[in-house]
């Protein structure tokens, strides 16, 4: 089957017959440095990432990484479990395009359905012209960000594009990247090393708490950030920071790859928060690798919400290296018509005393699949381990799906170690009762869904709870009946 | 027992007629980037060509110690005998008959998921029927033991037919030593209530791989229970079906693994029908270097099995440093009208409150710990339902425990005498 795949922030007339022709096209032309031929190229070879790293002017060991990665991207099978990958086609993908096309997009260019989800959320027409405009709203997003990282420069911390990142910041960058998850961790994560752009480097000193959360809201439509990339942390110790990424970006106009990787290392004592709303529209495939190593007495929190795309695979990865490091993950996800969030959490417990918990929490609609999918390891030594995972799911329907694919390795035998899950349906009493009291039945369906996803909304920033709430209503209009 | 002549009702009609709903279908995992979208599209057949033999990366045979099983997966020479050895013994009512698998009517509600079941179908000549006529009241259990001899790789297959209505009790305990592949199905007629026991009660260097699958009738109620004790490696797949609605099943199982030993149970839960309940339990314990449990727990409910109700559960103990156990209860719900869905997993050591509380009142520690096993298994073994079945189970697994923990008391002995009940009556009784 041939998938349209159009990395975001290019417009249909880009695609032209010119750029179909594929493979053969590379060989002969690709080497020129055209920027915009570049940015219309299709398909994946050593050409492809030669261009993206000298592009970048990027420094020999960073260009030999990535062509070792595409080596192991080439070797890696693709996995046998999890979602239907099928409809990805690697030849048919733009792994980079140039900031040129962004100019290009307009508010026009976004599918209807897109527009009427921002309408239905609210936002000013004003506001829609900045986003799509999109990386001009970028701009202004990171203009308002610029002042808070000032602030928090004197202090040392540093917050840029992964890119720039390489570039000023040479021998922490090396020091620290790909240490969480080598390039040939899996297929997609080789696949990110070798062509990765854009992302959020950060670096906390020692002792420095960030008290405001870092956002990642406008990078979603920075230039060079393409579908793959790539988020560095450093938490040195006693610091802690709160960064929140992505939430309501819907870029994409048709089935596109969406494949970052994010390392987080968590030294001593520090914390580290993690937010993620993820609500790409329900074409792309979202294949994340999310990984962080805890040290002694660190905390490791994600907070995973799922909402968007067509497929997602995303398992955030704890491990717990140190005595009594922490490690958390609340994951939400939504189905709808269509999608299939296969969503969970790893912990693996390297160290005595470590703790772990999860909690997952799924609604599956209109015929859409959740499954979580999660692994508690305990290795041999990490005695006093205590782990719970909790995994509750509703099914709003009879043509939805749940699983729960919940793997337990214990090697030790002083630890604890819980797993419990439920599924179940909007009870017929529960909406017999709010509708007693006057509410319309969706509008009862959706409260009972916010009630159930309560939990994890309250661990969210205040804007960010109140927009999974909107969203959540959004998905429900029209699941009932 | 009744003998029956091997010649007489080729056709058995009596308890169940079904088609098995989870028939083999075209499935080609070569191009390997479709995952199977449930577990019932994993492959069944009794081809062994079906299967390859496992390498150690497949799904289903990654916690597996292949190297052991290996004799398992290899087809019968033509000229080979794998004759299990078989008595089987029990009240009048019950019929018993052996011949090929087809003779006796067997597979209709079984068809082999691996390659050892497939391997085990093909080189089984002399299958055995037990048959529980319909509407009889067994006053005592049907006794099947299956003897392995070291040396020697055995293959059989034992057709539990339940009449509608029966009631009835089948204890099948594996002894001996060797290399066993067994298939047991369990075809449970309308209205009927039966348990099924399988004992694995192997010598130390035994290996065995079974697959049982049960068949619950319309409003019947079943019960299975796997105790795995003895042998090297062993693995039981417990396959349980509905052929009509209201059906009520349980899966239950204990195993206690020592050093070395691999322990492997899995069950696949298909709920196809509706209102059907299902019931899955598995207590373990494990000590010593290399000792091995693996749970695997999947249920299925189909889009069409409207009001189930199931539950999963999996509790292992580990007694000491080295052991491991995995445990993996997977859920698949295709549909929102059920009554409810759950699973639980957990591994843990002593439950030190427990502990606490006997040894305030004076008991030695090793005593105390003994008696917190002896409760974490009463309650399944208790189910069995024979006196003294539980109690000899039970001393097996104070004697492996005893391994571990020397100082044991020999007043223990007389404070659990004789019970098979919950930890917390046994505590009372103290």
């Amino acid at each position: 089957m041939t998938t349209e795949l159009t990395p975001e922030l290019v417009t249909p007339d880009t695609t032209g017959p010119a750029e179909l022709e594929g493979m053969d096209k590379y060989r002969f032309g690709w080497a020129d440095s055209d920027v915009a031929g570049a940015a219309a190229k299709r398909g994946l070879s050593e050409a492809v990432v030669r261009d993206i790293s000298a592009k970048k002017s990027e420094p020999e060991w960073m260009l030999e990484l990535r062509l070792k990665a595409l080596k192991m991207f080439g070797r890696k099978p693709m996995p046998d479990w999890g979602s239907d990958l099928t409809g990805i086609d690697f030849d048919n993908i733009k792994y980079f395009v140039r900031s040129t096309e962004k100019q290009a997009a307009t508010w026009d260019d976004l599918p209807a359905d897109i527009k009427e989800t921002y309408d239905r959320l609210g936002i000013p027409e004003a506001e829609k012209q900045r986003l799509v405009s999109g990386v001009a709203a970028q701009y202004e997003s990171e203009v308002v960000y610029h002042q808070i990282r000032e602030d928090l420069q004197e202090k040392g911390v540093i917050f840029v594009d992964t890119d720039t990142a390489l570039r000023e910041h040479a021998d922490l960058f090396r020091e620290y990247f790909g240490t969480v998850i080598p390039a040939g961790d899996n297929k997609f994560a080789a696949l990110n090393s070798a062509v990765w752009s854009g992302g959020s480097f950060i670096y906390v000193p020692k002792g420095v708490h960030v008290d405001i959360p870092l956002q990642a809201y406008f990078r979603i439509n920075t230039e060079n950030m393409g579908q793959f990339e790539r988020t560095l942390i450093i938490a040195d110790e006693d610091s802690y920071i709160h960064y929140v990424e992505g939430c309501t970006a819907p870029i994409y106009q048709s089935d596109s790859l969406h494949s970052a990787v994010v390392e987080i290392i968590v030294k001593k004592n520090a914390r580290v928060r993690y937010t993620t709303i993820q609500n790409w529209s329900n074409n792309v495939y979202n294949l994340v690798t999310k990984r962080a190593t805890a040290a002694e007495g660190a905390t490791m929190e994600w907070i995973d919400g799922n909402i968007g795309s067509k497929v997602t695979m995303k398992y955030p990865a704890v491990y717990l290296m140190g005595e009594h490091a922490k490690g958390e993950t609340l994951s939400i996800a939504m189905a709808g018509e269509g999608q299939h969030q296969d969503a969970g959490a790893k912990m693996v417990h390297a160290a005595p005393y470590t703790a772990s918990s999860i909690v997952s929490k799924s609604i599956a609609r209109g015929g859409g699949r959740t499954s979580y999918r999660g692994l508690i390891q305990v290795l041999e030594g990490a005695h006093h381990s205590a782990s719970t995972v909790r995994c509750d799911a509703l099914l709003v329907d009879t043509i939805s799906r749940s699983d729960t694919y919940p793997y337990n390795d214990i090697r030790e035998d002083d630890v604890v170690m819980g797993h419990e899950a439920t599924v179940s349906r909007v009870s017929e009493e529960q909406l017999f009762y709010l509708m007693s009291r006057g509410m319309a039945e969706d509008e009862a369906m959706a409260m009972i869904v916010r009630g159930f996803i309560e939990p994890v909304a309250r661990e969210l920033p205040m804007e960010y709870a109140l927009e999974l709430n909107r969203l959540i209503e959004l998905q429900m209009e029209g699941a009932v009946g | 027992m009744t003998a029956v002549d091997e010649t007489t009702d080729p056709n058995p009609t009596d308890p169940v007629t079904e088609t098995p709903a989870n028939g083999a279908r075209a499935h080609s995992h070569g191009a390997g980037t479709v995952p199977d979208a449930s577990r019932a599209e994993r492959v069944t057949s009794y081809d062994v060509a079906d299967f390859a033999v496992p390498r150690g990366r497949e799904e289903e045979w990654k916690f597996s110690p292949l190297k052991v099983l290996a004799p398992l997966f290899a087809e019968a020479a033509a000229d080979a005998d794998e004759t299990a050895h078989v008595e089987v013994s029990g009240p009048d009512a019950v019929e018993h008959r052996t011949g090929t698998p087809a003779e006796i009517g067997a597979g209709a509600g079984f068809r082999p998921g691996d390659r050892a079941a497939a391997a085990s179908w093909a080189a089984t000549t002399q299958a055995h029927l037990v048959r529980i006529p319909a509407e009889a009241e067994l006053d005592a259990p049907v006794l099947v033991t299956v003897r392995g001899e070291a040396g020697r790789t055995t293959s059989g297959h034992l057709l539990i037919e339940a009449g509608h209505h029966s009631k009835g009790l089948v204890v099948l305990d594996h002894v001996g030593g060797g290399a066993h592949r067994g298939g047991v199905e369990v075809r449970v007629g309308d209205g009927a209530q039966v348990t099924v026991v399988s004992l694995q009660e192997w010598d130390d260097d035994a290996i065995h791989v079974g697959q049982h699958d049960v068949l619950v009738g319309r409003d019947a109620f079943a019960r299975h229970i796997a105790v795995s004790l003895g042998g090297k490696a062993v693995r039981i797949s417990a396959n349980l079906r509905y052929a009509g609605p209201g059906g009520d099943a349980q899966l239950l199982g204990v195993y206690f693994a020592d050093a070395a030993q691999h322990l492997e149970h899995r069950q696949f839960v298909d709920h196809e029908a509706t209102n059907c309940k299902s019931y899955v339990e598995y207590k373990g314990a494990l000590q010593g270097e290399g000792a091995h449990a693996v749970w695997i727990g999947d249920v299925l409910i189909r889009a069409a099995a409207e009001g189930t109700e199931t539950y999963e559960l999996n509790r292992n103990l580990l007694l000491t440093d080295g052991a491991r156990a995995d445990s993996v209860p997977n859920l698949e719900i295709e549909t929102g009208e059920i009554v409810g869905a759950g699973h639980a997993s957990a591994t843990g050591r002593f439950d030190d409150e427990q502990l606490f509380y006997l040894q305030s009142r004076g008991m030695p520690e090793a005593d105390a710990r003994r008696l917190v096993v002896r409760g974490f298994f009463a309650d399944i073994i208790g189910r069995i339902g024979l006196p003294d079945l539980a109690e000899r189970l039970m001393a097996t697994i104070e004697t492996e425990l005893a391994a571990t923990m020397p100082g044991a008391h020999d007043a223990l002995q007389a404070v659990a005498t004789g019970t098979s009940t919950t930890t917390q009556t046994t505590t009372e009784e103290n």
